[in-house]
């Protein structure tokens, strides 16, 4: 682990919110990226990361510094975004078609202003076009590939967040591979 | 060699040898299936990854910080505080401690009787008009001090005549060798304690 990273564990766990900072400025933009991969939007994606770095620094105590602190964070945000996900299941057909235009929430807002280069606006049709095609597969297949694709883990790490064995990481990344294929074949 | 989706499945894990990467090569110029398999599973991690980059919202950092559980902060930014002012903290435990046995010690003596401390001739204590009388050709050895009371010197005070809560009179025959100190307000009295409490610890005499 990091010289830094130990120092401001070490600091949070004396008893020090200041040094979370630091914490939460590193690990912010994964965090929020595997939030808003999984849930879908922006605002719940918010909601989510910030409920994780709360859970880490209330649980700090919790956490084993011999292990790798990322995959102890990761894991708390990818069971809130799990649990998130869950708690919408039941209204979640009726969504299912609203769903994709809400990761177009940032464009949307960003459109408005007009102010934006073609090629930005484009960058954003295009992340949002494909975390429609995300929000199709179902949970345990998007975390397996959030995590392998976007966050680039290695499977042992993803067995720790996932709390899965290896073996069934590989099947679930095959199977969310495949879904995503035949989803993109037309792209 | 036949079609098999497993084995493009494991080539995209990286799970297979140097030897089974050239066959399947081999077998993808010849199938146009599985090279379109391929090609479609390339296409898709391609995709996945160029959509990786997204960023926290801004004042997210700041956000969570305002979020986090403000009972924790707050007793943690006191520890903070105290730690890089010991001396401050230090004075200030002294200063309610000291005031508090001041309190204690003022309020404990502002019942009506009256109380004489340090004689040792002889003094005469008038209970109904409050008085505390050293009479005429009467010498007190020492220092005098009375609570509670006035003080009516007509004999004679070698050392410090203190008199608290209560005024001093002083006869034209009377005499007090030392300082007359009067003291009736709580601000003063914590100075007399104070000075007292000083004097002590510095002669080393705790009487």
């Amino acid at each position: 682990m990091d010289d830094w990273l130990k120092q401001c564990i070490k600091e949070v766990k004396a008893g020090d919110p200041e040094a979370f900072a630091q914490i939460v400025e590193a690990y912010k933009d994964k965090v929020y990226q595997i939030a808003y991969r999984m849930v879908g939007n922006a605002q719940e994606a918010q909601d989510v990361a910030q409920e994780a770095f709360i859970r880490a620094y209330t649980n700090i105590d919790r956490y084993d510094t011999n292990r790798k602190f990322s995959t102890w964070l990761f894991r708390i945000a990818t069971n809130l975004s799990i649990d998130k996900l869950r708690k919408k299941k039941p209204d979640y057909s009726l969504d299912a078609e609203v769903s994709g235009t809400e990761g177009l929430d940032g464009y949307s807002q960003l459109a408005a202003t007009d102010a934006l280069p073609d090629e930005q606006v484009v960058t954003l049709e295009w992340q949002a076009s494909i975390q429609e095609e995300i929000n199709a597969l179902p949970p345990k297949y998007r975390a397996a590939i959030i995590l392998k694709y976007m966050e680039d883990l290695s499977l042992q790490e993803m067995s720790e967040i996932l709390d899965l064995p290896v073996g069934t990481i590989k099947t679930h990344v095959h199977r969310g591979r495949e879904a995503l294929r035949k989803r993109l074949k037309k792209w | 060699m036949s079609c098999s989706s497993e084995r493009i499945q494991r080539y995209f894990d990286g799970d297979l040898t140097r030897d089974e990467r050239m066959q399947l090569y081999e077998h993808l110029r010849e199938c146009g299936d599985c090279k379109s398999h391929y090609d479609e599973v390339k296409k898709s991690i391609a995709l996945v990854q160029s959509a990786s980059h997204i960023t926290a919202p801004s004042k997210f950092t700041e956000s969570v910080m305002d979020a986090l559980p403000k009972r924790k902060r707050r007793s943690v930014a006191w520890k903070r505080w105290s730690r890089n002012h010991p001396m401050l903290v230090a004075a200030s435990v002294f200063l309610v401690l000291m005031s508090s046995m001041v309190w204690v010690n003022w309020s404990g003596m502002s019942g009506d009787d009256v109380m004489v401390r340090g004689a040792t001739g002889d003094v005469h204590v008038n209970y109904e008009t409050n008085t505390v009388i050293i009479p005429e050709g009467e010498t007190v050895a020492g220092d005098l001090t009375v609570r509670n009371g006035n003080v009516d010197v007509q004999g004679e005070v070698e050392g410090d005549l203190t008199v608290i809560n209560g005024e001093q009179y002083m006869a034209s025959a009377g005499n007090v060798a030392g300082n007359v100190e009067e003291i009736n307000e709580i601000l003063s009295w914590i100075w007399y304690e104070t000075k007292s409490l000083f004097s002590g610890l510095t002669t080393g005499d705790d009487s």
